[in-house]
């Protein structure tokens, strides 16, 4: 059934564009809030010292070759030998499991701050969506969904034979939830407490950063296989060269 | 044609120092790149969807402008990068293919919210 409904006006003034806006002012909202209640965490001096230590055992390793074999020996020696070197703490100290609690408080205080923050406002808008905007059809999206989806976009709606494309502002407010977060990332910049999926790698990744990479750095080393890249320099630049010319 | 030729006689022979040309980029500066490619991305989409919408594009041929204007995105791209892709990402996939379907959802977004507004008002 193709008819075209006649849809009032008014829904369009009062209905779809303060919805937009609406959302568009809470997530700039939250991101200054979140801004502003990031707490203002003095960096563990060990925790940055591990920090830089894995920062450097990285740059040795993936410049490995530039240096000759002996120097290479030498500083991966010092990093992880046996007594005192530097990437070789795991297994004596009770340093581990007291990283981890003494960052548990501060990063569940952090993500419970951001999970908060992002869980309120959808709730509230949510409901507030579902009180005032319910019960009529607010847009028509421009293309076809089975009938699977009516229950899904059309709660309010109780009539059947309405075209599909006719949704309720419930499922507006859900297209915008989604579609607003490519939005948010041009005006805000990257650093925006929208994204999902971003936040959960971030929290997860942080939380085992000083603890386990030690180790794996110290196996990467081990790894390295030397091969020093002078002797070979000639015939590398002749091969550029060669390149260049041809 | 040549420089492929190149690199493939020089990795056969010694692949560690091909692994060193690859490797030696620059981690701050392609990050800086795929954020110019996401942004111009999503820009492009929103922009897009406002077309479509204004259009009055329906179902599947909406759907068809979207890779349309994906395509033109991933060629605008190529042509500042002067098609050197090399030097500026670490292979043709970051240009052509990243961030695809990221912008689908700002699209339908912005192209339903136009289609209403010019013709259901």
């Amino acid at each position: 059934m193709a008819e075209d409904l006649v849809l009032d006006t008014a829904i369009r003034d009062w209905v779809l564009i303060p919805l937009s806006i609406v959302m568009v002012l809470i997530g700039v909202l939250r991101y200054f809030v979140s801004k502003l209640m990031r707490s203002t965490q003095v960096p563990d001096g060990k925790i940055v010292k591990e920090g830089q230590v894995i920062v450097r055992a990285r740059n040795l390793r993936a410049a490995a070759n530039f240096i000759p074999a002996k120097s290479f020996r030498a500083r991966r020696a010092y990093f992880s030998n046996e007594e005192n070197g530097l990437l070789h703490v795991p297994k004596g100290q009770a340093q581990n499991p007291q990283a981890q609690m003494f960052s548990d408080p501060n990063m569940a205080m952090d993500m419970m701050k951001k999970n908060l923050s992002m869980i309120i406002p959808q709730t509230l808008t949510f409901a507030w969506v579902n009180f005032f905007f319910s019960g009529f059809v607010a847009a028509k999206i421009p293309f076809p969904l089975t009938q699977r989806f009516r229950s899904m976009l059309q709660n309010g709606i109780d009539l059947s034979t309405v075209d599909v494309s006719y949704v309720s502002s419930r499922s507006w407010y859900f297209l915008n939830l989604f579609g607003l977060r490519g939005l948010f990332s041009l005006i805000l910049g990257e650093d925006n407490a929208t994204d999902d999926a971003q936040r959960m790698m971030q929290m997860s990744g942080f939380g085992f950063d000083p603890t386990k990479n030690l180790g794996a750095e110290k196996d990467g080393l081990d790894i390295v296989q030397h091969e020093w890249a002078l002797p070979k320099f000639e015939q590398r630049a002749e091969a550029v060269l060669r390149k260049l010319v041809s | 044609m040549a420089v492929g030729h190149g690199d493939s006689s020089s990795s056969d022979k010694k692949p560690t120092d091909a692994l060193n040309d690859l490797q030696t980029f620059n981690a701050e500066n392609l990050q800086s790149n795929m954020k110019v490619i996401y942004y111009s991305r999503t820009f492009l989409s929103i922009i897009g969807g406002v077309i479509a919408g204004i259009l009055g594009f329906n179902g599947v041929i909406g759907i068809v402008f979207y890779f349309l204007v994906m395509a033109v995105t991933s060629a605008a791209l190529a042509a500042k990068a002067k098609f050197s892709v090399h030097s500026y990402f670490d292979s043709w996939n970051r240009i052509l293919l990243d961030g695809f379907f990221g912008g689908l959802m700002s699209f339908v977004l912005f192209w339903t919210f136009a289609y209403d507004i010019v013709h259901i008002f």
